[in-house]
């Protein structure tokens, strides 16, 4: 498109005027990066340290960091930025990336996309990437702690706070058993008390009878029984 | 000296054995033996300890088992029937339980506090809770380490000094009157109940030590600790205090001078073997003592060697960061080789690093040795929390550990009861159940100070000052009492009319000469050691710094450690002269009415 501009210019204005455009048009081709490392290096004031670990990770299904990788991360970043400002003007080209190392670390800044010299603040990309801070770690199959926004601290997760705290319903049902097995036992020596003082007197009931009618070793005695013999201390043993 | 043929008995002699193994494998078998057996040389350690089992330990615990079978009574009622005078020393023993009643079943509350939070996902002492704005972790656990922050301020929420009292902490003090309901439950039919309930805490926590010994032999690292424990390092034994540890851990490792032993054996049949029994029961503690630092030191050459890689990991990744490496170039192996070859490639950037490299020493992590409460609730979870499937080695670990420890409340509780009940104006009021009821209620409330927020420092009071001394005393007294008052001539005959055959000469020489010389030993020694110690201190937890500093403990603090160590020890003489007097006044009495008969 920029040919069609030159050689239109070319016809119309003359080859003077051309010639300044041409000058200026060869200036932007080499100036542009040389502009956009300036604003892109590392420390940059407006800028963050990406790092990522795959390995970690991922371990063996890690994919390899190369340049297509590198345009993926700049198309997340123009949708954190897109999403975040609701405006849809942010391109890949608006997210510069330099200084990148093996570790598979790098910086990147966001250039306005009215104006390409100038940069978004730190704050706003912060912002930014902290509202699709999830979408982004998901893009790459990473974490929080695997793709590290160096700066950018992530926001753990709120601590889920049951109704009742899962100890104490252990602890209710323990202790519903133990009194259970208390209330059962004391019952149990209760009633087996009770069952041994009936038990013995309905057993002194039989014992008289017997005497009274003479029986012993089962042959019917006719005569009378002399008590003198009679077990007298029975009851009082106990 | 016949007792009523009323008096509750075992129902076989199967359990009593069961009773007293279960008494004696306690806690102080987990948390005590591996910790001294590392101070003092590893496997070196086991000379002085098996040589102090045999002099002191056997003939003690067949004194004590003798005299509860042969007088048919608790403590106080056995001691008198020895001598009237001294029936004081069954009273200090009585007295000793008490305390040792009032302090252990809170150890059961933090067991069972553990044992409910390890029913979750994620166990909550492996990660720091987050703060209340969620950016980080809450400090005072960033400054120490998760499992000691879930210690101290989610299970005890401790305050920085005696001084400093609070309320009770609600969770403690359910867990406590749930312990003391468990310790209820299985006393309160008598022997008859506590027979039935020991077959299973006695041999249950061995299932539980088996498989722990499995897992933890399989894990990785583990055998790093073992080669630590076992290393025998000779040299220790030159050292008096090697000897000295050994004899005290025998001695309060079976559970002598509490009168436990003395209750259990009263329900005995009366021509019951006890000797072979006591050798039994004695020969099982040490085992389970040698086998339980065994599992310990697995655990701890895991742990040692988990946050020993742990660490290395750390340094791997801040060189990677730092140097912006790729990923692989760097590997646990060659840590250190790479740490060497950056700091010549790149100094600069190296002493950019300072204080952030940090030295990674697997020896350290295995030189921190620790007992106690801080072994069984804070380097054990720790080492926990890293294993896979945390939640089910927790439950098992900390069942086992409310296993030994209710085996052992349940011989401190009967010390206590079974003297009262032989009382006769207690029994004539109260039954058993009534009587046991009231006991445990009046342990469960004066056992809630130690719930709150100072109370685990008191608890330590308690552990270090309640039962060590007076148990001493006690126990010299009973064996002088036994071998010159009463008489080694009268005891062996007693003996032989329940057992049948004479004493062996290994019993007479070790009862009436080796084990008085050994205690008076060690009293002279424990006596010197407090002199000397000055100010007795305590560990106080500081928040800010999130670790326990060295602190003395207060002038009324002091007092109440007096106190303590008086209050058992004071009974014998008090109960001597107090008999005394009423011997002397009935002695006038009689003269006097004799006289008026006469007179009449």
């Amino acid at each position: 498109m920029i040919s069609y501009v030159f050689w239109g210019s070319l016809a119309l204005s003359g080859i003077k005027e051309g010639m300044l455009v041409w000058i200026l048009f060869l200036l932007c081709q080499v100036g542009a990066p040389a502009l956009a490392q300036d604003l892109c290096q590392r420390d940059a004031p407006n800028g963050y340290k990406v790092r990522i670990s795959l390995k970690t990770a991922l371990g063996e299904d890690a994919y390899e960091w190369n340049q297509s990788e590198m345009f993926f991360f700049q198309a997340t970043m123009a949708f954190a930025m897109r999403r975040h400002f609701q405006m849809e003007t942010y391109n890949v080209d608006n997210i510069i990336l330099c200084v990148q190392t093996s570790r598979v670390s790098f910086w990147f800044v966001v250039t306005s996309p009215d104006n390409t010299t100038m940069l978004i603040p730190k704050a706003d990309v912060e912002k930014a990437v902290r509202m699709s801070r999830h979408r982004i770690n998901n893009a790459f199959l990473l974490s929080d702690r695997t793709l590290e926004f160096l700066g950018i601290y992530p926001t753990l997760a709120a601590p889920v706070n049951p109704d009742t705290p899962p100890w104490l319903i252990v602890f209710g049902v323990v202790i519903g058993a133990v009194c259970v097995g208390i209330i059962a036992l004391l019952i149990s020596s209760l009633l087996q008390k009770r069952r041994k003082e009936k038990g013995m007197t309905e057993d002194g009931q039989d014992e008289e009878d017997m005497q009274v009618k003479g029986v012993e070793n089962g042959i019917n005695l006719d005569g009378t029984y002399n008590r003198g013999f009679t077990d007298d201390d029975r009851f009082t043993k106990l | 000296m016949g007792k009523d043929a009323a008096r509750a008995e075992w129902d076989n002699p199967m359990q009593f054995v069961l009773a007293c193994v279960s008494y004696a494998v306690g806690l102080g078998n987990v948390w005590r033996f591996p910790y001294l057996c590392q101070m003092h040389g590893g496997g070196g350690f086991l000379i002085p300890y098996l040589l102090m089992l045999v002099l002191l330990g056997v003939p003690l615990f067949y004194m004590e088992l003798a005299i509860g079978q042969k007088m048919r009574l608790g403590s106080i009622g056995a001691w008198r029937a020895i001598n009237p005078y001294l029936g004081g020393v069954g009273l200090a023993s009585v007295v000793t339980s008490m305390y040792l009643c009032l302090y252990y079943n809170v150890i059961n509350a933090w067991s069972f506090w553990y044992l409910f939070h390890s029913f979750q996902s994620i166990l909550p002492w492996a990660e720091c809770p987050v703060n209340s704005n969620l950016t980080g972790h809450v400090e005072e656990c960033e400054r120490a380490t998760p499992t000691q922050y879930f210690f101290y301020r989610e299970t005890l929420d401790i305050s920085g000094s005696i001084e400093e009292n609070g309320g009770i902490h609600m969770g403690q003090a359910l867990c406590l009157l749930l312990a003391w309901m468990i310790v209820y439950l299985f006393i309160v039919k008598g022997v008859k109940s506590t027979g039935k309930v020991v077959y299973f805490t006695a041999t249950f926590p061995y299932l539980v030590l088996i498989i722990y010994l499995i897992r933890g032999v399989t894990l990785h690292g583990s055998i790093n600790g073992v080669k630590y424990m076992f290393t025998p390092k000779m040299e220790q034994l030159a050292n008096p205090t090697t000897w000295i540890n050994a004899a005290t851990q025998i001695f309060f490792s079976l559970g002598l001078g509490f009168g436990s032993l003395i209750a259990f054996a009263s329900y005995n049949q009366y021509n019951n073997n006890f000797e072979k029994q006591a050798i039994v029961v004695s020969m099982v503690n040490s085992s389970t003592s040698i086998f339980a630092s065994i599992v310990t030191f697995s655990i701890y050459g895991f742990k040692a060697t988990f946050n020993y890689e742990s660490c290395l990991e750390r340094v791997r990744l801040l060189l990677l960061n730092t140097f912006d490496l790729a990923e692989d170039t760097i590997s646990l192996e060659n840590v250190i080789h790479w740490i060497a070859e950056l700091n010549r490639t790149h100094p600069e950037q190296f002493t950019s690093l300072g204080g952030r490299l940090e030295t990674c020493d697997l020896e350290a992590e295995l030189d921190t040795a620790v007992e106690g409460t801080g072994l069984a609730f804070i380097v054990y979870s720790e080492a926990i929390k890293n294993m896979p499937v945390s939640q089910l080695w927790s439950v098992l670990y900390f069942i086992m550990l409310l296993l030994l420890g209710m085996g052992s409340m349940l011989g401190n509780v009967i010390a206590v009861i079974t003297p009262l009940s032989d009382l006769k104006f207690i029994s004539r009021y109260m039954s058993t159940k009534t009587l046991n009821g009231l006991v445990c209620l009046f342990c469960l409330l004066l056992g809630l100070g130690f719930t709150t927020r100072s109370g685990n420092y008191w608890f330590t009071m308690f552990n270090d000052y309640g039962a060590t001394f007076s148990l001493l005393f006690i126990v010299l007294i009973e064996v002088i009492t036994v071998c010159y008052i009463y008489g080694i001539k009268r005891f062996e005959k007693d003996v032989e009319d329940m057992l049948g055959h004479r004493l062996n000469c290994y019993w007479k020489i070790m009862l009436a000469g080796v084990s008085p010389i050994l205690l008076i030993a060690l009293f002279i020694f424990y006596i010197v050691n407090y002199i000397q110690g000055g100010t007795p201190t305590y560990q106080a937890w500081n928040k800010e710094l999130g670790k326990s500093v060295v602190t003395e403990y207060p002038p009324y603090a002091q007092a109440f450690i007096g106190l303590l160590l008086a209050s058992s020890v004071c009974c014998i003489p008090l109960t001597a002269l107090y008999t005394y007097c009423k011997k002397r006044n009935l002695a006038s009495g009689k003269r006097e009415r004799t006289v008026s008969t006469v007179s009449a």
